[in-house]
């Protein structure tokens, strides 16, 4: 026994995969520590928003005191963003409509651009080959151009609750900061939010949280209920034997996935919480588990300690317990992770098709995969919302399978390279 | 003199283990076998018997590897060939070997003819599907194997019916020597009989010329080769004659060995059965000198110093042992 | 050849319990529910309706069209029969079109994407399996890994990062849809050309977990045939490596071939969710459909439909297997 937990700490797959899930458990208990609120909360009004340091404008302006930096790329920068590169080829393609030559206009040197079209342009002009929509988002860079290379003050005014005069309350230097850590409001959203306004980083740790309970409850149940039949099956014999293992055999075929279908939609909607349908998938999953049990047993029955164990008149829960279950201990570890992996997977395709558990009530990876999906977050390019969820997914199954590879080099020497 | 058709010098092999150690498991045998005689080798477990057998037929994959020596069959030189010349000219035609375990030696879903086939073709490419079956039906014939075996495939065939099977597939090309690896061992006592009487009936009709039986049952080898050799720890220790090393053993393994038998005859039960105390060494690194000396009787500190060289002493006799023939006759006579 | 027969008839016992087994499973599940699904499809038929009689009216009409208002037997015998002339009933959301006409217009495109992707992969991983085994070292190192983390994507995840690398950021391929949405279906090159076209990410998507899971399979397989004693004595009986590598693929092949039998139904039914991923006008995309509209004789007919289609599949494959493994043969005529 401690042989074999030596051998097993030894093995780099196992102990890796190990290590994952447990900073993943410790990552999803600690950080509702440090972010409090449900993860369901709304937090943003509107859909996917981005992620990145939120910073709350009001208290920017009130915030005190402000300093002032004298950065030398600053105007450049703030034009920049407000001229993509884009723009400045459609301005460089009117320029030379209008008959400059290629070779001077040049897109990179913004302040020589600038220069070079507000002495050229001109809003009536009509060069030969632009269409007139293409003149009129010509007009609208215009539009934004005017007056982007002065920097004004932005003068912030209060309305009086009494008279309604607006007065003056500050003044916004182009070259005055203020420091985020003294904001009193920011929040920092890793993963921007979801389709819902949620707090996708916090949302996807809770669901890891949630899918990780879910595929530990359907994996316990398959676990439990697979040994049992399959000891009982594989020991007992006879038509206790014939009649588990026609079931067995019968739900070998029938796809549990379809099974999954029927049995959560029958259930339905109200009813569907995580807990249910962790049981309906670990109610349907019992197969393999019985069937490798059995064969196991069968190995095991005739035994001579075993038989030893008969003759003595030892109960048969206390053979199977003691004569039998020491030798496929091993075996039905390997089964509980696969069959944890396996849940957390059927939870998620079930999601996909809308049969998850309730949205209201928990996060899952599938639910979030599924609302992704709904929303359309892949074609909108909000990748924070579905692919951590997919990569998380895959980081949990990934690191069970190493687990239970390690574990399978432990327990069965010739695969080890 | 009878033509010599193997002839082993100083061959050592390893394996390498996937530690990246070294196993010696053979070292320096030498040996010659002539037509029409059969050499027996006889050791413990884990002698290095049946790796010195995949060692003899100079045809080398991971883990075992060849270190040094000749292996001459028929006065050719098979070590400094390439490996394909070696599968291709040497493996099945000059040299043929029965594997320990021939209960699974055979592909399960594959035909006994297709295989022959693969056999065949390997070595011969221009021989039809035709010429094949001809060839494989006539020698089953020979060796009394019901020729509806070639359609079969291995799983629907008996233990014994699959042990005799390998030997007329392995024999199928007439090889000059014929490597058999314990072909008995995992048989009831009559099919046993039948296998080793079908062995020998290839040699009398022909189809193979000298040949090798490796086994840890000395009683056997001694009914059934011209010669014995007894192997200890990677190395031959004695070489003789049937009669000589069982009745007359020189070094004192071999002597020890042939006192563990038990010779059904008067007086059996009163002999004490002598055992030899202790535990072959650890080829990773083999003792300096004599790798017997630990559990000999008769070892002196000399045994351990240097190495032990193999001294012949004509008529096909030697030993591997620091003391003389005589000085050790005469020990024996006062032990 | 009697051997083969016995298997085949037991085969095919086996088939027909699982399909009775599976028709009465999807007759009863849902009706074993405390939900009645009669008021859930009238409610959502009748929104919006004041009038009390008429919604009464409804749900009388759909008891008595389901059957609800009989005994449980006789439902079942009601429903057999319409089974075996082919009706389904009517899908609610998509009135009045018949559920066998939906389902048979759908199960077309599900088995011509999935029979060939799932066989590809199978294949791909199969050799790549078998390679690993062989040549060990560095290519082993790396496909083991690669394989671990591709069979425990999820389907639908693999799907969508295709989706988004090569459907909306590269532009190469089409996004959504079996065929371009302003065709119609026709064997006219332009469509043909379409299909294939749409047909790619969805295909590859399926193959490329496959090839994850079966790779893994072989990997093992294949070393544990290669220390077997047969292929040490074909080597000294000087039999070509290759053939040797042969005989190994084969034997290694033959319980992945069951274990695609076993297997087929999670693999179809994480490709039917991938499916959805592409909005392919498959099963999964109808299944998912009539989840979201509550169509509750849709979703009877589809998975009734997936159930048969997995089990003709696996019965398919255990058919050939006996044909393939001599073995089968030989435990038949003990």
């Amino acid at each position: 026994m401690k042989n074999t937990l030596r051998q097993i700490l030894h093995a780099r797959n196992f102990m890796i995969g190990f290590i994952t899930i447990m900073i993943i458990l410790f990552a999803v208990s600690i950080y509702p520590l440090f972010n409090q609120g449900s993860p369901l909360d709304m937090i943003g009004l509107g859909t996917f928003f981005k992620p990145g340091t939120y910073i709350s404008m009001y208290d920017a302006v009130e915030t005190a005191p402000t300093y002032t930096l004298r950065l030398d790329g600053a105007a450049a920068k703030r034009v920049e963003a407000k001229l993509p590169q884009a723009d400045r080829e459609s301005m460089k393609r009117w320029l030379v409509a209008y008959g400059i030559p290629d070779e001077a206009v040049n897109t990179d040197d913004l302040n020589d651009l600038l220069n070079l079209w507000n002495n050229t342009y001109d809003p009536d002009a009509r060069p030969a080959g632009l269409t007139s929509a293409f003149r009129k988002s010509v007009a609208r860079i215009d539009t934004v151009l005017a007056g982007l290379l002065e920097s004004l003050d932005v003068r912030v005014y209060t309305e009086e609750p009494e008279s309604g005069e607006m007065r003056e309350t500050a003044q916004i230097k182009d070259n005055q900061y203020i420091n985020v850590s003294e904001v009193v409001n920011t929040r920092q959203l890793w993963l921007g939010t979801d389709n819902f306004g949620r707090d996708a980083f916090k949302e996807l740790l809770a669901a890891t949280g949630v899918s990780l309970k879910i595929g530990l409850i359907a994996g316990v149940i398959a676990t439990v209920l697979g040994l049992l039949l399959g000891l009982v099956s594989g020991f007992v014999g006879g038509i206790v034997d014939d009649i588990i293992m026609f079931f067995a055999n019968l739900f070998t075929v029938i796809p549990g996935f379809v099974l999954l279908i029927l049995i959560s939609y029958s259930i339905g909607q109200e009813q569907r919480g995580a807990t249910v349908v962790a049981a309906v998938i670990g109610c349907t999953s019992w197969v393999w588990t019985t069937r490798s049990v059995r064969a196991q047993t069968l190995s095991l029955r005739n035994r001579d300690h075993v038989n030893l164990s008969r003759l003595s008149g030892h109960s048969l829960p206390r053979i199977l317990i003691t004569d039998i279950l020491p030798y496929i201990a091993s075996y039905v570890v390997m089964a509980l992770i696969l069959q944890i992996c396996s849940g957390i997977l059927a939870e998620a395709q079930l999601s996909m098709l809308g049969l998850g558990p309730k949205t209201t009530e928990t996060p899952t990876l599938g639910l979030m995969m599924f609302w992704g999906m709904t929303y359309a977050a892949h074609q909108n390019g909000a990748w924070w919302a579905y692919f951590p969820v997919i990569l998380m997914i895959a980081l949990v199954s990934f690191s069970l399978n190493l687990m239970n590879t390690g574990l399978d080099q432990v327990f069965n020497p010739q695969l080890r390279s | 003199m009878a033509k010599i058709m193997l002839d082993v010098k100083d061959l050592s092999t390893k394996y390498i283990t996937r530690f990246r150690e070294d196993v010696y498991a053979v070292d320096r045998v030498s040996f010659q076998v002539e037509e029409g005689k059969s050499l027996g080798i006889a050791g413990e477990s884990g002698c290095g018997k049946s790796t010195l057998a995949l060692s003899l037929m100079g045809y080398y994959f991971a883990p075992l590897h060849y270190m040094s020596g000749s292996i001459k069959i028929e006065d050719r030189e098979i070590t400094s060939m390439t490996p394909d010349d070696v599968r291709k000219n040497i493996l099945g035609t000059e040299i043929a070997y029965i594997p320990q375990a021939a209960m699974n030696a055979l592909n399960p879903t594959q035909k006994i003819i297709r295989f022959i086939e693969d056999v065949i073709q390997a070595h011969d490419p221009s021989k039809t599907r035709k010429d094949i079956r001809d060839m494989a039906r006539q020698r089953f014939e020979v060796l009394n194997l019901p020729a509806d075996v070639l359609d079969k495939h291995a799983v629907e065939l008996s233990g014994g019916m699959k042990q005799r099977t390998v030997i007329a597939i392995s024999t199928i090309l007439s090889p000059k020597v014929l490597i058999a690896d314990e072909p008995s061992s995992a048989l009831d006592v009559t099919s046993q009989k039948m296998v080793i009487k079908m062995i020998f009936d290839l040699m009398h009709d022909g189809f193979i010329r000298s040949m090798i039986f490796i086994t840890h049952e000395l009683p056997l080898l001694y009914n059934v080769t011209d010669d014995i050799a007894v192997m200890y720890a990677g190395q031959f220790v004695e070489t003789g004659s049937a009669e000589q090393t069982v009745f007359d053993p020189i070094h004192p393994y071999s002597r020890g060995l042939m006192h563990s038998i038990i010779v059904p005859e008067a007086g059996t039960r009163d002999q004490k059965l002598e055992a030899i105390p202790g535990t072959p060494p650890n080829l990773k690194n083999p003792p300096d000198g004599c790798r017997f000396a630990e559990r000999c009787k008769f070892a002196s500190p000399q045994c351990c110093a240097s190495d032990i060289a193999f001294s012949t002493i004509g008529g096909g006799r030697g030993y591997r042992c620091i003391y003389s023939e005589d000085r050790l006759k005469e020990v024996y006579a006062h032990a | 050849m009697k051997g083969y027969k016995r298997y085949f008839l037991k085969k095919l016992l086996w088939f027909v319990i699982t399909l009775i087994a599976a028709v009465i499973l999807n007759f009863v599940l849902p009706r074993l529910m405390p939900s009645d699904p009669i008021a859930t499809i009238t409610n959502r038929i009748t929104e919006g309706m004041n009038n009390q009689n008429a919604v009464m009216q409804i749900y009388r009409e759909y008891a008595r069209k389901f059957g609800t208002d009989q005994p449980m037997w006789k439902q079942f015998l009601i429903y057999v029969g319409n089974l075996l002339k082919g009706d389904m009933g009517v899908s609610f959301q998509q009135y009045p079109r018949k559920v066998t006409d939906i389902v048979a217009a759908s199960v077309v495109w599900t088995i011509a994407l999935q029979l060939p992707a799932i066989l590809v992969g199978w294949m791909i991983g199969n050799l790549l399996g078998a390679l690993a085994a062989y040549i060990r070292k560095g290519f082993d190192k790396v496909l083991v890994p690669v394989s671990l983390f591709v069979s425990g994507l999820p389907a639908f995840g693999l799907a969508v990062t295709l989706l988004v690398v090569f459907g909306i950021t590269l532009k190469w391929l089409p996004i959504s849809g079996g065929y371009s949405y302003d065709l119609l279906p026709s064997f006219s090159w332009r469509f043909i050309k379409s299909v294939i076209v749409h047909y790619q990410m969805p295909f590859w998507s399926i193959v490329l977990i496959a090839i994850g899971g079966q790779a893994i399979g072989m990997r093992s397989m294949s070393i544990y045939e290669l220390n077997a004693d047969y292929v040490k004595y074909s080597r000294f009986l000087g039999v070509k490596d290759m053939k040797v590598v042969g005989y190994v693929f084969r034997n290694a092949m033959l319980p992945q071939v069951t274990g695609l039998a076993l297997s087929i139904g999670t693999m179809i039914g994480g490709a039917l969710v991938a499916e959805t991923i592409f909005s392919y006008p498959g099963l999964g995309s109808t299944i998912l459909s009539g989840i979201s509209s509550a169509d509750y004789p849709l979703i009877s007919g589809v998975t009734l439909i997936i159930t048969i289609m997995v089990l003709t599949m696996s019965f398919a494959i255990e058919m050939l297997y006996g044909v393939i493994d001599p073995r089968v043969k030989a435990a038949q005529s003990d």
